[in-house]
């Protein structure tokens, strides 16, 4: 059998995969905080055939997540905060693990324990004296939370090592593995309160992106056509 | 047995090494930094026939076609620009080294990274060499890093290290974006390019062409198979042999 038939298939597989994280953008255009996927495309194996080399097509490459700072968005909301810069929020998931957002949508719990817009708690947590009116909390831009003129604690930004290798679990959050090293405090980030960071998707060049992978798709399809019409011709040897 | 059957087969088996070269480019065709094969074709030892019965010289007589060898073609892609800091393409001839369980290897594909310690890898998490041949660590900085045309590293006053940028000869593809070869000196005038890519060099329009010319010479092939074949049977059905 040729071996090109599964080398296009391959391929097209790889442009279904960037179809699959583009449309997955397009759908994230008004996600506050939400970072544009990277996927990246490598060339597989060569195998000698008839002493010569023949790669086995493409696959895909998880890259993490652009780095571009979305838009800030004004919303007058003194408990939304925006990053300005890299690193990210910390908060703690309900199965107890380290979860790290920069959807700055924060609020208030019952118990006046300020929460992410998913209802994670800051990590470490973060609670202003019970009946505190929203409107009197004051963030700074190290993070310092002030409520009526007391302050009560420090928002801190994180950030790991290599935010490439951070996992996506959904809810705007992402949880650091061991390819991404432990979170630590970041720097060269300050927080703005008020404003939000809108998504950074760029929806034109997502849209090209598009047409780009539907291009790359229709071409190793084409590949498959000729390698069938070259078995096709193989079996008319035989009468 | 019939000679020319086999010349004929060599032809089509040819052919289907080379259809398999263009799938691969094509299912590269987003690959970064993947230069597109082509094969050059040449005939086998050619025989001389004469005559059995006056042992006069008839000429020489080819025995079939082999793909002879295959080029990389290693014309430079065009340049996709990303925004991305960890992102960067070379404009003219050199390869990056990169460190692999298997020895130092070789790319063009300039989607870097940055490990846990704070290394500086492909997207593969391989790590990428200075011109020394040692790892480059950019820790702390991944984020706030600047690249140089010349591949310096740098982030803010610090210097961090420099892209090592060799020049390849015989350069053979293994997979992963990465070449084997022997590593020489840096080729003048390669330029680093922060925040772009390189796209693959693979021009669908040439490899869409070279699969229908390719498909033709398969069916001539066969049909020249199918030719002798119905010769022979003519042969065998009048008494005779071909």
């Amino acid at each position: 059998m040729p071996e090109g038939i599964y080398s296009a298939a391959a391929g097209m597989s790889a442009q279904q995969a960037q179809m699959d994280v583009l449309s997955n953008d397009i759908a994230n255009v008004n996600t506050t905080g939400y970072k544009q996927q990277r996927l990246g495309f490598r060339d597989l194996v060569y195998e000698a055939e008839q002493g010569q080399p023949v790669g086995a097509g493409a696959a895909t490459i998880d890259l993490g997540r652009t780095s571009a700072e979305g838009s800030l968005t004004q919303t007058g909301d003194p408990l939304s905060v925006a990053i300005v810069g890299p690193g990210f929020i910390q908060v703690r998931r309900s199965d107890g693990s380290i979860g790290l957002t920069r959807d700055g949508q924060l609020g208030l719990d019952a118990q006046g324990a300020i929460v992410t817009s998913s209802g994670e708690r800051l990590s470490p947590p973060l609670t202003v004296p019970k009946g505190t009116d929203a409107s009197a909390i004051s963030i700074g831009q190290d993070g310092t939370v002030t409520a009526n003129g007391t302050k009560v604690g420090q928002i801190q930004i994180v950030n790991v090592p290599a935010p490439g290798g951070l996992a996506s679990v959904g809810d705007n959050l992402f949880a650091p593995t061991a390819a991404s090293g432990a979170p630590a405090a970041e720097k060269n980030a300050t927080l703005q309160q008020g404003a939000l960071e809108s998504s950074n998707v760029d929806l034109a060049s997502a849209m090209v992106g598009m047409i780009a992978a539907q291009r790359g798709y229709e071409l190793a399809s084409r590949a498959i056509k000729t390698q069938d019409e070259l078995l096709n011709v193989a079996n008319q040897l035989v009468r | 047995m019939e000679r020319g059957l086999y010349i004929a087969a060599s032809g089509m088996l040819t052919e289907l090494v080379r259809q398999d070269q263009l799938a691969n480019d094509l299912a590269n065709a987003s690959t970064p930094g993947y230069k597109a094969d082509r094969s050059a074709q040449s005939s086998f030892g050619d025989l001389l026939l004469s005559n059995t019965a006056t042992g006069q010289t008839v000429g020489p007589l080819g025995l079939g076609v082999q793909i002879a060898e295959t080029k990389t073609d290693l014309a430079q892609g065009p340049l996709v620009q990303t925004g991305e800091p960890l992102d960067v393409a070379l404009q003219g001839p050199g390869f990056l080294a990169v460190q692999t369980p298997q020895g130092t290897r070789y790319t063009r594909d300039g989607q870097l990274a940055v490990d846990a310690k704070g290394g500086l890898t492909t997207a593969m998490g391989n790590p990428v060499l200075d011109a020394q041949g040692k790892p480059i660590s950019v820790a702390g900085h991944a984020s706030d890093l600047t690249i140089a045309a010349d591949g310096t590293i740098t982030a803010g006053t610090t210097t961090l290290g420099k892209l090592g940028i060799v020049s390849l000869t015989n350069p053979a593809k293994q997979g992963d974006t990465l070449f084997t070869g022997t590593a020489g000196a840096a080729p003048a005038g390669t330029t680093v390019l922060q925040g772009s890519i390189e796209g693959s060099d693979t021009n669908p329009a040439r490899v869409m062409v070279d699969m229908i010319v390719s498909l033709r010479a398969y069916e001539s092939s066969q049909k020249v198979i199918s030719s002798i074949d119905e010769t022979l049977q003519q042969g065998i059905q009048s008494g005779g042999v071909a």
